[in-house]
């Protein structure tokens, strides 16, 4: 990695220059809140941004997208072309960055999704740092930092950013597009200063000491039942998270009933059909054990198998529960023994 | 041999059979995969006395559609309901929050004359098994054509039974519950690609309770963003008053 910087009223050029190469996607606003959707000019980029309503998932798994179009008759395939356009996701956080490395363990490894793969393939990533929020925990799971996952990644020294490039490509769209010069230890200095100051600025310091012999000693805890009651079922907090992938794929006809799709969208282990099986077995029958595997999934078996928990602290599910169920909140509930 | 198929309504005010004409660019592909012997909203003639499957629009509300119902379950293979009416007593069964002879002396004057075996208006299923539904005031056309090619094909019905919020959040909706507006998004059944919120205006439950639905948890919720709890119910009343009466 190395690092150059630029001036911020620089920046539009390089957004603009990007716009000439590839579809770019940053962070605007909608009603009050901001989305991650294409940008056709500089100015309607947010860099002020907290958090997005939907995380940057959504461009490389589509909450719903047809894989394949298939002919009744002769049972043939006729499409079943990956879109996927060169793009810029321009402005991401160390967290959505550190979900997308976590969404990779699952798509692009052992069996690979050949759409997830093309769209990660034919996409750039620029991030941005950011200030903690209200609902901001990523300092708990270390995701508050990135190192690796992007091609340029910006932190803002107030009237410049310092630049890292992580690769080649980053370097070379970098310099293409916007006037840049070399760091000075002064530069680097006040990079550092910047990052203190941003870990400085967490509310949420839960504490994850030995967090899967908690879980596993609180299995059959009544907190769960609690949580259960409190819980409505709606699979927000799964839409809104970076790092569920859980999808489901099922096939329909077109009104014609002769040419097919295959259509996957996202799915819910909160969901009451999600652990339904032939013959009317359900093994998740209740919403207690849901909202429970959904944290034993999360902070156990993915960390069992991958060496890091499934979640990045971007908050998005604690704002967008409506019964106000968190990560946060539910680690302290099974250290405290109560649901605050 | 095509499905001889037939099309009912009950009390309603056929929205959801005009809103199957709005299929427009794919009716004539729906249409060639049934035989059409019979569609109320379009034909002045008798029904037949031999179909294969009933489409039945509109609320139950008298005897006579009591009797029509237990005529049609017993001729056709399959039973398809469409739209709140049929779904869950819809609009209708607000009648049901009012006593009747008030309500029908203030519409008919006479009231109890006119309302010869009148009935608490309810849905479809308080009298007969339905197979598959399609929900929603009015039908989304795209779920008509779907649900009746799983009927066609002898699939199981899959009517979600979850509510809402998720689909909501897909199209990136500004909560409403946030916004300190009160949405019935939170219970009510998924299936309609939240295209009230999407268009800026809260869900007002017309697919119904969803199976799953916490309304505890809903209640709870309402009250934590600042919002009047019964209110979740008295809205919910619109589409739904006539809960009890399947339950």
């Amino acid at each position: 990695m190395f690092f150059r910087v630029i001036d911020k009223e620089r920046l539009p050029d390089l957004i603009a220059g990007l716009s000439s190469e590839y579809e770019v996607v940053g962070p605007v606003e909608k009603d009050g809140r901001f989305v991650f959707a294409p940008i056709s000019d500089p100015a309607q980029v947010r860099l002020d941004y907290d958090t997005t309503l939907l995380p940057p998932k959504k461009w490389f798994l589509p909450p719903k997208e047809t894989i394949m179009r298939f002919c009744r008759a002769d049972e043939e395939v006729v499409d079943d072309e990956v879109f996927a356009p060169p793009r810029v996701l321009f402005g991401l956080h160390p967290c959505d960055i550190n979900a997308l490395l976590l969404m990779d363990n699952v798509f692009l490894e052992g069996y690979v999704d050949p759409y997830y793969k093309a769209r990660r393939e034919n996409t750039l990533i620029v991030g941005m740092s950011c200030m903690p929020t209200e609902t901001c925990f990523c300092n708990v799971w270390n995701t508050d930092e990135v190192h690796w996952g992007f091609d340029i990644f910006l932190t803002d020294l107030g009237d410049r950013y310092y630049a890292s490039l992580r690769t080649v490509k980053g370097a070379e769209i970098l310099d293409r597009h916007v006037a840049n010069r070399a760091v000075s230890d002064e530069d680097t200095r006040e990079f550092q200063r910047v990052v203190h100051r941003f870990k400085q600025g967490f509310n949420n310091n839960v504490d994850t000491t030995q967090l899967p012999v908690l879980l596993d000693a609180k299995f059959d805890s009544p907190i769960w039942d609690e949580i259960g009651d409190a819980c409505l079922s709606c699979g927000a907090c799964s839409m809104v998270c970076p790092t569920c992938y859980c999808f489901d794929v099922a096939d329909r006809l077109e009104p014609d009933q002769k040419t097919g799709l295959r259509i996957r969208t996202w799915d819910s282990c909160q969901f009451k059909e999600f652990a339904a099986v032939a013959h009317g077995q359900n093994f998740r029958e209740d919403r207690a054990s849901r909202v429970k595997y959904r944290y034993y999934h999360k902070q156990w078996g993915y960390l069992s198998k991958f060496e890091r928990v499934l979640c990045v602290g971007c908050g998005r599910c604690a704002r967008a529960c409506p019964a106000g169920i968190s990560p946060v909140k539910v680690i302290e509930a099974l250290q405290t023994g109560e649901v605050q | 041999m095509a499905p001889r198929v037939v099309i009912v309504g009950l009390a309603s005010d056929f929205g959801c059979q005009v809103q199957m004409t709005n299929i427009e660019d794919d009716l004539l592909d729906v249409l060639g995969l049934i035989d059409l012997q019979y569609w109320q909203l379009a034909s002045s003639g008798h029904m037949p006395e031999e179909y294969d499957i009933a489409i039945v629009e509109g609320a139950v509300t008298t005897q006579e559609h009591v009797e029509l119902l237990k005529r049609l379950r017993k001729t056709a293979a399959v039973v398809m309901t469409i739209g709140s009416c049929a779904d869950t007593g819809g609009i209708l069964a607000l009648a049901n929050c009012v006593d009747p002879d008030v309500a029908y002396a203030a519409v008919y004057g006479k009231g109890p004359e006119v309302a010869r075996g009148r009935r608490a208006p309810g849905p479809v299923d308080a009298v007969i098994h339905v197979d598959y539904r399609v929900p929603g005031c009015p039908i989304d056309t795209d779920e008509f054509i779907n649900v009746l090619s799983r009927a066609l094909q002898g699939l199981a019905d899959r009517t979600p039974v979850d509510p809402l919020c998720a689909i909501c959040k897909t199209k990136e909706n500004v909560c409403f519950l946030d916004r300190g507006e009160v949405c019935l998004g939170l219970v009510t059944r998924t299936g309609c690609g939240a295209k009230c919120p999407t268009l800026n205006r809260p869900c007002t439950g017309c697919r119904g309770l969803a199976p799953d639905a916490n309304l505890e948890a809903a209640r709870a919720a309402f009250v934590s963003k600042g919002l009047d709890p019964t209110e979740l119910e008295r809205r919910f009343d619109l589409y739904n008053a006539a809960r009890e009466v399947t339950r």
